[in-house]
């Protein structure tokens, strides 16, 4: 008989829960509040069964389009053939964890605010923009000692002293 | 005579919770018998079986109280497979353990509220689980909780932080409205429901358009929801008791509904529920909210058993509570709660904070500072000392 190709086809690890982490899964899953437009990932927790999102967004990262009772509308690209379509897919909020990845960019928009803020009191005009690092600047090398380094002779006996 | 073998581990390895089986063979014990199974390992780690036969100290040098006796699990399978030794006699305190290091490295332990038996995850999961597109509006959960000489009432919700007491009542602030004993019965119950709800009711301003059922009449009351402002919704969370009908945890149901505060209920398991008829018996309920089922007990044993009736009710007798007055003596509670329901300070001073014997845990910061000033010291003390290089 072939192998069938059902909806969680080839997901026996995948969906399967870590190590001694089996059983109830802690609340902080469902006490956390997504708003749209947040970045979440999607991560399958196969200890529910309800609201599971297809193996293949699992690991993906979306935007939250719609928040419903107990499920999340997520917005995730995938690429069909030759071009991208950006799926809406809805999931349960088990399956769902908010986002690290714009977590830098918003750390980052509220210090330029406040040294945009700072610049502002002492009359400043500055800029916040990221610069990537330059080539290093020249420098002096300090405090070594020259050490010549030659060849010596060929000792056959020494070297062969291990074996032949 | 048992010699320990070099092969142990170190000596607090023995006193871990988790028990290992540690065996050690004593040649003349075996009598030309091969030892238990054991499995194959690795020289270092070698565990033998133990025949502890009594003779002299056993390994650890712990001399054994005489009236410990040790665990006999005759015939029952050890964890590796292997058929149980036979018991040891009284003499050895060391004994077998049924639970090997594989069982204890696969182990996964419930949550630590479960293994205390406290909470119960399945409820608490429905209980506290908010609909997402109500995004930060909490959900009040309306708890109740027996002690076995207090009542705790708590309005209580949700955060990821950890949960958050919005207000408490407890039993034991009833003598401040004018009970003092019988703490926690039914009627008592009632009081701390009662309490808690006018309590939060102030706390949030609803008191004056909520003022719920005045007259205890043990009747099914809901409130009503007024034209301005809905009513302070809170869900009934019961712990782990088991809903019998006539349960203390619906007296201070019963209570927190009179007092205004509008939680989903049915009538079913309030006392005097009666399962014929599928009513309740508003009567047998009142009964019961003013302490009328305790002045029954009160009376039939005052005539039939008067010893019993002074040591039982010694408390009620020495108040110069009696079985008539229990009424007057609640309806002057309720009204006294509802006069003043806001929470006293305690006057008592905080405990004494006494002197530390133990040393202090470090922080990492404080931890890596101590560090870098040993090597700092060690490096001046080295002084001139050059490192060598080895020669290969």
């Amino acid at each position: 008989m072939p192998a069938g190709h059902g909806l969680r086809s080839r997901t026996r690890d995948l969906f399967a829960r870590p190590f001694r982490k089996k059983g109830y899964i802690p609340l902080t899953t469902y006490l956390r509040i997504y708003k749209v437009g947040e970045y979440v990932d999607v991560k399958v927790n196969g200890a529910v069964h309800k609201g599971m999102p297809h193996k293949f967004y699992h690991g993906r990262t979306g935007r939250v389009w719609n928040v419903t009772k107990r499920a999340i509308g997520v917005e995730i690209n995938k690429q069909v053939g030759n071009r991208i379509i950006r799926k809406r897919i809805h999931v349960r909020v088990e399956h769902v964890q908010p986002s690290r990845c714009a977590e830098e960019f918003r750390l980052r928009k509220v210090k330029n605010d406040q040294l945009k803020a700072e610049a502002k009191a002492r009359g400043e005009v500055i800029s916040t923009k990221r610069q990537p690092l330059g080539p290093k600047s020249g420098f002096m090398v300090e405090g070594t000692t020259i050490e010549t380094v030659t060849p010596i002779p060929y000792d056959v006996v020494n070297d062969l002293k291990g074996g032949y | 005579m048992v010699t320990p073998t070099a092969r142990r581990g170190p000596e607090n390895s023995l006193q871990r919770k988790d028990r290992e089986f540690i065996w050690e063979v004593a040649g003349d014990h075996l009598h030309g018998r091969r030892p238990l199974a054991t499995t194959r390992i690795p020289t270092a780690k070698r565990r033998r079986p133990l025949f502890s036969h009594g003779h002299g100290l056993p390994p650890n040098g712990i001399v054994p109280h005489p009236g410990i006796k040790p665990n006999t699990h005759e015939g029952k399978p050890n964890y590796n497979g292997a058929p149980t030794p036979p018991p040891s006699p009284s003499q050895s305190v060391f004994v077998k353990t049924q639970k090997t290091r594989a069982y204890s490295k696969r182990f996964q332990v419930k949550f630590k509220r479960r293994r205390q038996g406290k909470t119960d995850y399945r409820a608490r999961l429905r209980l506290t689980n908010q609909d997402k597109n109500k995004y930060n509006t909490p959900k009040y959960r309306f708890v109740v909780r027996f002690t076995n000489k207090d009542v705790t009432a708590q309005i209580v919700y949700a955060t990821i932080a950890g949960d958050i007491v919005m207000a408490a009542a407890y039993s034991h602030e009833l003598p401040r409205y004018g009970l003092e004993v019988g703490l926690t019965n039914y009627a008592a119950a009632y009081c701390t429901g009662l309490l808690l709800a006018r309590r939060v009711l102030k706390f949030r301003d609803l008191d004056q358009e909520y003022e719920g059922n005045v007259e205890a009449s043990g009747e099914d009351f809901s409130v009503e929801p007024s034209d301005e402002r809905r009513p302070f919704r809170a869900l009934l969370d019961v712990g782990l008791i088991r809903t019998t009908t006539g349960n203390r945890v619906f007296g201070a149901l019963k209570g927190a509904l009179d007092g205004g505060l509008d939680i989903p209920h049915s009538d079913k398991r309030f006392a005097g529920f009666k399962k014929d008829e599928k009513q309740l018996d508003a009567e047998v309920h009142r009964k019961y909210i003013y302490g009328g089922h305790v002045a029954d007990y009160m009376k039939t044993l005052a005539e039939e058993e008067p010893e019993k009736y002074q040591s039982h009710f010694s408390e009620y007798i020495k108040k110069g509570i009696e079985a008539g007055g229990m009424e007057a003596l609640y309806k002057k509670v309720h009204a006294a709660i509802r006069a003043d329901p806001t929470l006293a300070k305690s006057t008592k001073e905080p405990p004494k904070t006494h002197k530390r014997y133990n040393l202090k845990k470090l922080t990492y910061e404080q931890r890596k500072a101590s560090l870098v000033e040993r090597l700092n010291a060690l490096n001046s003390s080295a002084g001139a000392d050059v490192d060598e290089d080895d020669d290969e």
